[in-house]
Protein backbone atom coordinates (compact mmCIF):
# COMPACT_ATOMS: atom_id res chain seq x y z
CA UNK A 1 0.00 0.00 0.00
CA UNK A 2 1.19 3.47 -0.97
CA UNK A 3 1.33 6.45 1.09
CA UNK A 4 -1.86 7.88 -0.62
CA UNK A 5 -3.61 5.14 -0.44
CA UNK A 6 -2.96 4.51 3.48
CA UNK A 7 -4.03 8.63 4.06
CA UNK A 8 -7.15 7.35 2.03
CA UNK A 9 -7.31 4.83 4.62
CA UNK A 10 -7.03 6.47 7.93
CA UNK A 11 -9.26 9.06 6.29
CA UNK A 12 -11.92 6.68 6.04
CA UNK A 13 -11.97 5.47 9.24
CA UNK A 14 -14.78 6.32 11.86
CA UNK A 15 -14.46 9.50 14.15
CA UNK A 16 -13.81 7.35 16.88
CA UNK A 17 -11.39 5.03 15.45
CA UNK A 18 -9.34 8.14 14.64
CA UNK A 19 -9.82 9.82 18.21
CA UNK A 20 -8.03 6.42 19.17
CA UNK A 21 -5.04 6.93 17.03
CA UNK A 22 -4.95 10.53 18.07
CA UNK A 23 -4.33 9.51 21.88
CA UNK A 24 -1.81 6.66 21.19
CA UNK A 25 -0.08 9.43 18.59
CA UNK A 26 -0.79 12.08 21.71
CA UNK A 27 0.96 9.32 24.31
CA UNK A 28 3.90 8.54 21.77
CA UNK A 29 4.69 12.20 22.06
CA UNK A 30 4.70 12.59 25.70
CA UNK A 31 6.87 9.46 25.92
CA UNK A 32 9.54 11.31 23.46
CA UNK A 33 9.58 14.39 25.41
CA UNK A 34 9.91 12.97 28.54
CA UNK A 35 12.72 10.72 27.33
CA UNK A 36 14.73 13.67 27.35
CA UNK A 37 16.43 12.91 23.76
CA UNK A 38 15.78 15.80 22.53
CA UNK A 39 17.42 17.56 25.61
CA UNK A 40 20.23 15.20 24.88
CA UNK A 41 20.86 16.51 21.65
CA UNK A 42 20.61 19.73 22.82
CA UNK A 43 23.49 19.15 24.97
CA UNK A 44 25.29 17.51 22.48
CA UNK A 45 25.33 20.48 20.06
CA UNK A 46 26.53 22.59 23.15
CA UNK A 47 29.17 20.12 23.95
CA UNK A 48 30.46 20.21 19.93
CA UNK A 49 30.30 24.07 20.09
CA UNK A 50 33.03 23.66 23.19
CA UNK A 51 34.87 21.42 21.70
CA UNK A 52 35.20 24.00 18.82
CA UNK A 53 36.18 26.91 21.07
CA UNK A 54 38.60 24.97 23.09
CA UNK A 55 40.39 23.68 19.84
CA UNK A 56 40.94 27.05 19.02
CA UNK B 1 0.92 -0.68 30.71
CA UNK B 2 2.64 0.89 33.71
CA UNK B 3 2.19 4.42 34.34
CA UNK B 4 5.61 5.80 33.71
CA UNK B 5 6.43 8.26 36.88
CA UNK B 6 9.48 9.80 35.38
CA UNK B 7 6.89 11.29 32.20
CA UNK B 8 5.17 13.42 34.43
CA UNK B 9 7.72 14.55 36.41
CA UNK B 10 9.73 15.52 33.27
CA UNK B 11 7.20 16.64 30.93
CA UNK B 12 5.05 18.21 33.24
CA UNK B 13 1.08 19.04 33.14
CA UNK B 14 0.66 17.77 30.21
CA UNK B 15 1.32 14.48 30.49
CA UNK B 16 -1.62 11.48 31.72
CA UNK B 17 -1.53 11.27 35.28
CA UNK B 18 -1.03 7.53 36.42
CA UNK B 19 -4.43 5.68 36.36
CA UNK B 20 -5.34 7.94 32.95
CA UNK B 21 -2.08 6.04 31.41
CA UNK B 22 -3.11 2.88 32.06
CA UNK B 23 -6.71 3.06 31.31
CA UNK B 24 -6.26 4.03 27.79
CA UNK B 25 -9.35 1.46 26.73
CA UNK B 26 -11.71 4.36 27.85
CA UNK B 27 -10.46 7.49 25.44
CA UNK B 28 -10.12 10.66 27.20
CA UNK B 29 -11.19 12.66 24.58
CA UNK B 30 -14.97 11.20 24.86
CA UNK B 31 -14.81 11.68 28.74
CA UNK B 32 -13.63 15.44 27.81
CA UNK B 33 -17.19 15.29 25.15
CA UNK B 34 -19.20 14.11 27.80
CA UNK B 35 -18.07 16.83 30.25
CA UNK B 36 -18.51 19.39 28.03
CA UNK B 37 -22.35 17.60 26.64
CA UNK B 38 -23.24 18.11 30.85
CA UNK B 39 -21.58 21.82 30.58
CA UNK B 40 -23.94 22.31 28.05
CA UNK B 41 -27.10 20.58 29.57
CA UNK B 42 -26.87 23.00 32.35
CA UNK B 43 -26.87 26.09 30.13
CA UNK B 44 -23.36 27.19 30.62
CA UNK B 45 -22.39 27.10 27.18
CA UNK B 46 -24.40 27.15 24.35
CA UNK B 47 -23.86 25.62 20.76
CA UNK B 48 -20.44 24.77 20.63
CA UNK B 49 -18.23 22.60 17.92
CA UNK B 50 -14.42 20.95 17.79
CA UNK B 51 -12.00 22.82 15.70
CA UNK B 52 -8.18 22.66 15.28
CA UNK B 53 -6.65 19.65 14.70
CA UNK B 54 -8.90 17.17 16.44
CA UNK B 55 -11.70 18.98 14.24
CA UNK B 56 -9.95 17.74 11.40
CA UNK B 57 -9.52 14.33 12.37
CA UNK B 58 -13.54 14.07 11.29
CA UNK B 59 -12.10 15.03 7.77
CA UNK B 60 -8.28 13.49 7.36
CA UNK B 61 -6.08 10.89 8.26
CA UNK B 62 -5.53 11.41 12.48
CA UNK B 63 -2.20 13.48 13.00
CA UNK B 64 0.08 14.26 16.35
CA UNK B 65 -1.94 17.13 18.86
CA UNK B 66 -1.30 18.13 22.21
CA UNK B 67 -4.33 20.20 22.81
CA UNK B 68 -8.15 19.82 21.88
CA UNK B 69 -9.81 23.27 20.59
CA UNK B 70 -13.45 23.76 21.51
CA UNK B 71 -15.70 26.55 19.70
CA UNK B 72 -18.71 27.99 21.92
CA UNK B 73 -20.87 30.45 22.45
CA UNK B 74 -21.69 31.86 25.69
CA UNK B 75 -25.05 33.15 27.04
CA UNK B 76 -24.73 36.76 28.08
CA UNK B 77 -27.10 38.20 30.87
CA UNK B 78 -29.00 41.15 30.28
CA UNK B 79 -26.83 43.26 33.13
CA UNK B 80 -23.52 41.92 31.07
CA UNK B 81 -21.34 43.63 29.25
CA UNK B 82 -18.70 41.30 28.48
CA UNK B 83 -18.22 37.86 27.80
CA UNK B 84 -17.02 35.58 30.67
CA UNK B 85 -15.27 32.14 30.63
CA UNK B 86 -15.70 32.92 34.36
CA UNK B 87 -18.78 29.88 35.05
CA UNK B 88 -17.31 27.89 31.89
CA UNK B 89 -14.34 27.17 34.21
CA UNK B 90 -15.78 26.86 37.40
CA UNK B 91 -18.07 24.36 36.19
CA UNK B 92 -14.70 21.97 35.09
CA UNK B 93 -12.62 23.10 38.02
CA UNK B 94 -15.62 21.48 40.64
CA UNK B 95 -14.73 18.72 38.36
CA UNK B 96 -11.48 17.92 38.43
CA UNK B 97 -10.07 19.42 35.60
CA UNK B 98 -7.13 21.62 36.59
CA UNK B 99 -6.17 25.45 34.59
CA UNK B 100 -2.84 25.52 33.10
CA UNK B 101 -2.16 29.02 31.33
CA UNK B 102 -4.67 29.25 28.95
CA UNK B 103 -5.49 25.54 28.88
CA UNK B 104 -8.14 23.49 31.40
CA UNK B 105 -6.41 19.97 31.18
CA UNK B 106 -9.64 17.78 31.38
CA UNK B 107 -8.11 13.83 31.96
CA UNK B 108 -4.84 14.53 31.07
CA UNK B 109 -5.49 16.53 27.63
CA UNK B 110 -5.58 20.49 27.78
CA UNK B 111 -8.38 21.96 26.10
CA UNK B 112 -8.97 25.29 25.27
CA UNK B 113 -11.94 27.31 25.19
CA UNK B 114 -12.51 29.89 22.65
CA UNK B 115 -15.76 32.14 23.02
CA UNK B 116 -16.82 32.15 19.04
CA UNK B 117 -15.39 35.82 18.50
CA UNK B 118 -16.56 36.66 14.84
CA UNK B 119 -19.58 35.99 12.14
CA UNK B 120 -17.09 33.23 11.01
CA UNK B 121 -16.59 31.24 14.16
CA UNK B 122 -20.34 31.65 14.46
CA UNK B 123 -21.47 30.38 11.46
CA UNK B 124 -19.14 27.36 11.93
CA UNK B 125 -20.69 26.63 14.93
CA UNK B 126 -24.20 27.21 13.46
CA UNK B 127 -23.35 24.63 10.47
CA UNK B 128 -21.36 21.90 12.80
CA UNK B 129 -21.97 18.76 11.61
CA UNK B 130 -23.36 16.12 14.87
CA UNK B 131 -21.74 12.87 15.11
CA UNK B 132 -20.70 10.66 17.96
CA UNK B 133 -17.74 9.23 19.41
CA UNK B 134 -18.31 5.59 21.50
CA UNK B 135 -21.78 6.82 21.93
CA UNK B 136 -21.09 10.47 23.29
CA UNK B 137 -23.17 12.95 20.77
CA UNK B 138 -20.36 16.11 20.04
CA UNK B 139 -20.33 18.22 17.15
CA UNK B 140 -17.67 18.83 15.04
CA UNK B 141 -17.43 22.07 12.27
CA UNK B 142 -17.73 21.72 8.94
CA UNK B 143 -14.61 21.04 6.41
CA UNK B 144 -14.47 24.00 4.94
CA UNK B 145 -14.75 26.50 7.79
CA UNK B 146 -12.19 24.66 9.36
CA UNK B 147 -9.77 25.17 6.80
CA UNK B 148 -11.27 29.21 6.25
CA UNK B 149 -10.30 29.35 9.77
CA UNK B 150 -7.06 27.76 9.02
CA UNK B 151 -6.30 30.51 6.47
CA UNK B 152 -7.50 32.85 8.61
CA UNK B 153 -5.09 31.83 11.31
CA UNK B 154 -2.28 31.72 8.99
CA UNK B 155 0.60 29.51 10.84
CA UNK B 156 2.40 27.29 9.12
CA UNK B 157 0.81 24.13 10.79
CA UNK B 158 -2.83 25.72 9.60
CA UNK B 159 -1.54 26.26 6.21
CA UNK B 160 -0.76 22.73 6.05
CA UNK B 161 -4.02 21.75 7.22
CA UNK B 162 -5.36 23.39 4.65
CA UNK B 163 -3.60 21.36 1.87
CA UNK B 164 -4.41 18.22 3.79
CA UNK B 165 -8.06 19.68 3.00
CA UNK B 166 -7.14 19.76 -0.17
CA UNK B 167 -5.25 17.15 -1.14
CA UNK B 168 -7.76 14.70 0.24
CA UNK B 169 -10.70 16.45 -1.82
CA UNK B 170 -12.15 17.16 1.44
CA UNK B 171 -13.66 20.27 1.05
CA UNK B 172 -16.74 21.45 -1.63
CA UNK B 173 -15.24 24.17 -3.73
CA UNK B 174 -18.34 26.78 -3.79
CA UNK B 175 -19.28 26.36 0.00
CA UNK B 176 -15.53 27.38 0.80
CA UNK B 177 -15.78 30.31 -1.47
CA UNK B 178 -18.99 31.18 0.01
CA UNK B 179 -17.58 31.67 3.34
CA UNK B 180 -14.52 33.32 1.99
CA UNK B 181 -15.83 35.73 0.39
CA UNK B 182 -18.38 36.39 3.10
CA UNK B 183 -15.64 36.98 5.76
CA UNK B 184 -13.07 38.69 3.82
CA UNK B 185 -10.73 35.99 3.26
CA UNK B 186 -10.14 36.00 -0.26
CA UNK B 187 -7.12 38.15 -0.81
CA UNK B 188 -5.68 35.49 2.01
CA UNK B 189 -6.76 32.37 -0.27
CA UNK B 190 -4.85 34.48 -3.47
CA UNK B 191 -1.60 34.40 -1.61
CA UNK B 192 -2.24 30.69 -0.01
CA UNK B 193 -2.81 29.65 -3.44
CA UNK B 194 0.07 31.74 -4.69
CA UNK B 195 2.41 30.46 -2.33
CA UNK B 196 1.86 27.09 -2.15
CA UNK B 197 -0.29 25.99 -5.05
CA UNK B 198 1.94 27.59 -7.75
CA UNK B 199 0.24 27.54 -11.21
CA UNK B 200 -1.83 24.85 -10.50
CA UNK B 201 -5.30 26.48 -9.25
CA UNK B 202 -4.81 29.02 -12.70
Amino acid sequence: MNKREMRRKLASLSFAEKINILEKLRDRSVTIAASGLRRKKDATSQNLKVDTQTRR
Amino acid sequence: MDAPPAVREKVGWWAPTSSQWAVRAELAVKAIFDLINQMQAAGTIGRYAIGGAVGATFYLEPSATLDVDIFVTLPMGPSQALLSLAPLYAFLLSRGGTMEGEHIVIDGWPVQFLPAADALDQEALAEAIETEVEGVRTWVMPAEHLAAIALRTGRPKDHNRVLQFLEQNSLDEARLQGILQRHGLTTKWERFQDKYLGDAHE
